[in-house]
């Protein structure tokens, strides 16, 4: 017997020997301490990922508590955010933890085993888990709650200057925050600890001993999955690359990512290793010394880690797309409102009687002359928004009994729009000028109720600011000759709007920007709503600003920011503690391989090359992926965005690109410093 | 002419942590003519690992020569190192040392694929190794789906297949049962017979009275040599275990 083995007999004996004596419970306690304490290569990542997760729950739960932040204009917003957050977090920390641990746990196998063989039974093994799950939770929920209150203070002020909030939040402990992150936590605990002791009450100890390495089969072809996973993913790219209207980008988005999941982990799993076989089915490809290692080398590799790179991907891609998507509206807040506000102020009332327009300009002169201000960039026309059926060139009332798809048409008139648009068209009684916003019309002929219009010119643009928000319905902007022209109309489209009384009013619309602060527009706003509401044009519109808007815009694109990041930083946290084990366990499983082929004839140099190769590989195929995801996402959510008034596809690439390139450096960084402990592993 | 000449070998192994020395090898020196069967014959820790390892060029010795085909392997440059090795060397280990990545046969291919040889070519190799060791029915398995004994004649295959000069075998039976035993040794016997030459380290009576010499280690020197000459196995075999035990019992000149 070898001095080692019997050394380790002796301690063993040892350990034996004491809780017959007097301590027994203090015998276990201890030998989970130890435990944990050598098996730290792996136990630590643990540790801190479980603090981590703790600690992100405790900040989002104790800033959706946050008294303070009821009070603010927004707040409610940004609190049903942060507990829709919980929700999410709370849910990954399940999965996620529940999947590390197995990892542990398979990593430990062999350690199970020799004290099962050393004459530990069952029982006492499960005591000394027990007693590890307990120092484990101890020191997490510990370290993750003190942490949580002592980095809330930072995120705090992190969320004052992302949602533009002009209070102080209170910096508070919450300790319902904290019973709820104790619970959640202690029965993701449980559900390890139960979940080890199966493992260790199902198996027996010879099986322990062999640990993770039990019949290194050769993977099967699994030609249908392969199918379905190319089926699955090309159908989610289809999907997301074509689709052009936002409404259905917004309903088929979880469709399409549900797609992509799968196809991921199809195509990973089961792809990779088909492509790997047919790459050694030619025998001239694979008999070439550098092809011959890497074939069979990744085909264990990827029946090894086929899901869990997937999951990498997947998480890198959810990482990429809420940062890049969130930060895209966060900084587009400003345009978003641009487009549901043209102007800093806007007027909308029913153009009833003579003199409206001039009763209004005198409102906002009164209003702003003790400012000093002028209105800058008026914007000024009337129009008449009318919504019916379109059935391809003839237009008709709801309700008339004939059938077509809803479109909404809004009328100008030729006055407006050469004023607008700087021309001088003519149009005859009747000829129209067609803009078409979304939706098809043929010919040259346009039938709105029983008069036929001629269309004299189809307009490639419209001088009026785009309306964002991705309309459901068909959508046209008609200039007619003149007022009056709606009247002829009126008969033969039915009642504007549907409503009981004909409503064939023009709407005028008075808009204008202000050289003026925040503050100083809500003042003019509140005092211009105040007078137009008291006037008896009250009753027929309103007056709306920007100003006052732009609190609930960031309110709400700086929660989803806020979130992002969050769930960004909890996705990366993940993605790294799965590359390291990952990097930990190909280390022990490439070591013996590694002293084989160099028996067996490879210069140390070759070996290390063609292990690097596939390491890296392995690693860089996820970020691969993901981008490629990203490169087919990008069209989608482009028109997702569309609905949220961003319509600046440039300023998208560049905040997707930019998040890519950081996310690709920090990936990079990560798989070098946990390369460092795969090296010390197999050297 | 004498195919490997082993000089004056000693090898020190310095514990990582400093202080702690094993002297291994003492001071080792023997011939191995071509054609030879050599059995070398020592107690566990004795030091035959070690002499093999050196022998491999898998390590180096601490002082001593090694000559193959009159070449001082221990002075060949690290590059040049691993191609001599699979053009000269084949190699038998206790614990098999097949990949478990591949199929039996693309392991006894790896040395070849290696040395870039073409797939026609190690076809035309292999069919008459795989014929002899009876293992061409299992080609296409993987490690893991064939006994030990069949695992070992794969190894075996493995390093026969680039025509070494030398074949060095460690406890080649030290993992297999007794039927698989015989197996091998017959094997070897064989391929002895068609004059390849063999360098075997065993500390089993009955795999080294296959053998045509047999050479006993003890601390880390060579104490004696049995020529097989004219005996038959079973007179070899009683002459081995008598010198083991002379070595057990009376053998302590050095102490
Ligand atoms: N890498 C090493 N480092 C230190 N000591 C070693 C090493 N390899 C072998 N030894 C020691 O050298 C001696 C001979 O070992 P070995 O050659 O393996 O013997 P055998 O194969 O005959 O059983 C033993 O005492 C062993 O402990
Ligand atoms: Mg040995």
């Amino acid at each position: 017997m070898s001095r080692a083995r019997a050394g380790q007999e002796r301690r063993a004996a040892g350990r034996e020997g004491r809780p017959t004596k007097v301590d027994t419970k203090m015998f276990y306690a201890k030998l989970g301490f130890e435990n944990i304490k050598k098996n730290s290569q792996t136990y630590i990542p643990y540790l801190l990922t479980c603090m981590g997760t703790v600690m992100m729950y405790y900040i989002i739960q104790s800033l959706a508590g946050n008294e303070s932040l009821s009070a603010i204009q927004g707040g409610e917003t940004i609190k049903t955010m942060l507990g829709l957050g919980t929700w999410i977090i709370g849910i990954f920390a399940v999965i996620f933890l529940f999947y590390t641990n197995s990892f542990l746990i398979k990593r430990r196998k062999k350690e199970f085993g020799l004290y099962n063989i050393l004459g530990m039974e069952k029982r006492h093994l499960g005591m000394v888990v027990l007693w590890e799950s307990l120092y484990a939770y101890l020191a997490s929920m510990l370290a993750g709650l003190a942490s949580g209150v002592l980095f809330s203070e930072l995120v705090f002020l992190l969320a004052e200057r992302v949602l533009r909030l002009k209070t102080h939040l209170q910096f508070e402990i919450i300790p319902g925050a904290m019973g709820k992150a104790c619970v959640l936590f202690g029965v993701i605990f449980l559900v390890n600890l139960l979940n080890t002791l199966r493992q260790i009450h199902l198996s027996n100890p010879s099986e322990l001993l062999r640990g993770g390495n039990v019949g290194e089969k050769e993977p099967k072809t699994r030609w249908l999955l392969a199918l379905l996973g190319a089926a699955t993913l090309g159908a989610g790219y289809y999907m997301a690359a074509v689709i052009e209207d936002p409404v259905e980008a917004m309903a088929f988005f979880f469709v399409a990512v549900v797609l992509v999941i799968i196809g991921t982990y199809c195509l990973f799993t089961a792809g990779s290793i088909v492509i790997l076989k047919l790459m050694r089915r030619s025998k001239r490809f694979y008999y070439k010394a550098n092809h011959f290692i890497s074939v069979s080398g990744m085909m264990y590799r990827m029946k090894q880690n086929a899901a869990g790179l997937a999951s990498i991907c997947v998480l890198s891609t959810g990482v990429l797309i809420i940062i890049s998507t969130t930060i895209c509206m966060y900084l587009g807040t400003e345009a978003s409102i641009r487009v549901r506000y043209p102007r800093n102020i806007y007027v909308e009332v029913q153009d009833r009687e003579e003199g409206t327009t001039e009763k209004i300009k005198a409102m906002v002169e009164e209003v702003l002359a003790p400012y000093g201000a002028k209105e800058v960039d008026p914007l000024e026309y009337r129009y008449i928004y009318w919504m019916g059926r379109q059935k391809e060139n003839r237009f008709s009332a709801f309700g008339d009994g004939s059938n077509g798809d809803s479109c909404v048409v809004q009328f100008l008139t030729l006055e407006d729009y050469n004023r607008l648009a700087g021309r001088e068209e003519t149009l005859e009684k009747d000829q129209v000028l067609l803009y078409t916003e979304k939706g098809k019309t043929e010919g040259t002929t346009l039938w709105l109720g029983e008069n036929s219009y001629r269309i004299k010119e189809r307009l490639a643009d419209f001088p009026l600011p785009e309306e964002g928000l991705g309309s459901m319905v068909k959508s046209y902007y008609l200039v007619i000759p003149e007022k009056d022209t709606v009247k002829e109309l009126g008969a033969g489209l039915g009642y504007w709007s549907g409503e009981e009384e004909p409503t064939d009013f023009w709407t005028y619309w008075y808009s204008f920007d202000l050289e003026l602060t925040d503050e100083q527009q809500i003042e003019i706003w509140e005092q211009l709503s105040g007078k137009f509401s008291a006037s008896a044009l009250g009753e027929y519109g309103s007056v709306r600003g920007a100003a006052e808007a732009r609190s609930s815009f960031y309110a709400l694109n700086g929660g989803l920011l806020f979130l992002g990041i969050f769930l960004g930083f909890l996705f990366l946290m993940g993605t790294v503690l799965i590359i390291y084990y990952k990097q930990i366990s190909e280390g022990y499983d490439d070591r013996e391989r590694y002293q084989i082929m160099r028996k067996v004839g490879m210069s140390r140099r070759e070996v290390k090359s063609s292990i690097r190769s596939q390491v890296l590989t392995v690693f860089y195929m996820p970020l691969l992926a993901a981008g490629c995801h990203i490169v087919f996402a990008f069209n989608m959510i482009r028109r997702i965005l569309y609905m949220m008034g961003l319509f600046d596809t440039g300023f998208f690439a560049l905040c997707t690109a930019g998040t890519l390139l950081i996310f690709a450096a920090f990936y990079c960084l990560v798989y070098g410093r946990t390369a460092k402990a795969y090296y010390k592993i197999i050297s | 002419m004498a195919i490997l000449e082993v000089h004056n070998l000693k090898k020190i192994y310095v514990t990582r942590f400093g202080g702690n020395q094993v002297e291994a090898l003492k001071n080792v020196s023997f011939s191995v003519e071509e054609g030879e069967y050599v059995a070398i014959m020592g107690e566990s820790g004795s030091g035959k690992t070690t002499l093999l390892n050196i022998l491999a060029a898998l390590d180096k010795p601490t002082s001593g020569e090694v000559l193959l085909n009159g070449e001082n392997i221990t002075g060949i440059k690290e590059k040049e190192i691993s191609a001599f090795r699979r053009n000269n060397l084949g190699f038998v280990f206790q614990d098999f040392n097949l990949l478990d990545t591949f199929s039996l046969k693309d392991n006894i291919f790896l040395p070849l694929v290696l040395s870039g040889k073409s797939y026609e070519e190690m076809e035309r190799r292999l069919s008459p190794i795989a014929g002899k060791l009876g293992i061409r029915d299992i080609l296409a398995k993987y490690p893991y789906e064939v006994s030990g004994g069949q695992k070992q004649r794969a190894a075996v295959a493995r390093a026969l297949i680039t025509n070494p000069r030398l074949v060095l075998a460690d406890e080649p039976t030290g993992a297999l049962d007794s039927r698989a035993t015989e197996g091998l040794l017959r094997v070897f016997g064989e391929i002895n017979r068609d004059g390849q030459t063999i360098l075997m380290v065993t500390h089993s009576v009955r795999a080294a009275s296959h053998a045509k010499r047999v050479l006993f280690i003890k601390d880390g020197e060579v104490f004696h040599q049995i020529y097989r000459a004219s005996m038959t196995e079973d007179e070899m075999y009683q002459k081995i275990a008598d010198t083991l035990t002379v070595l057990a019992t009376g053998g302590e000149r050095d102490e």
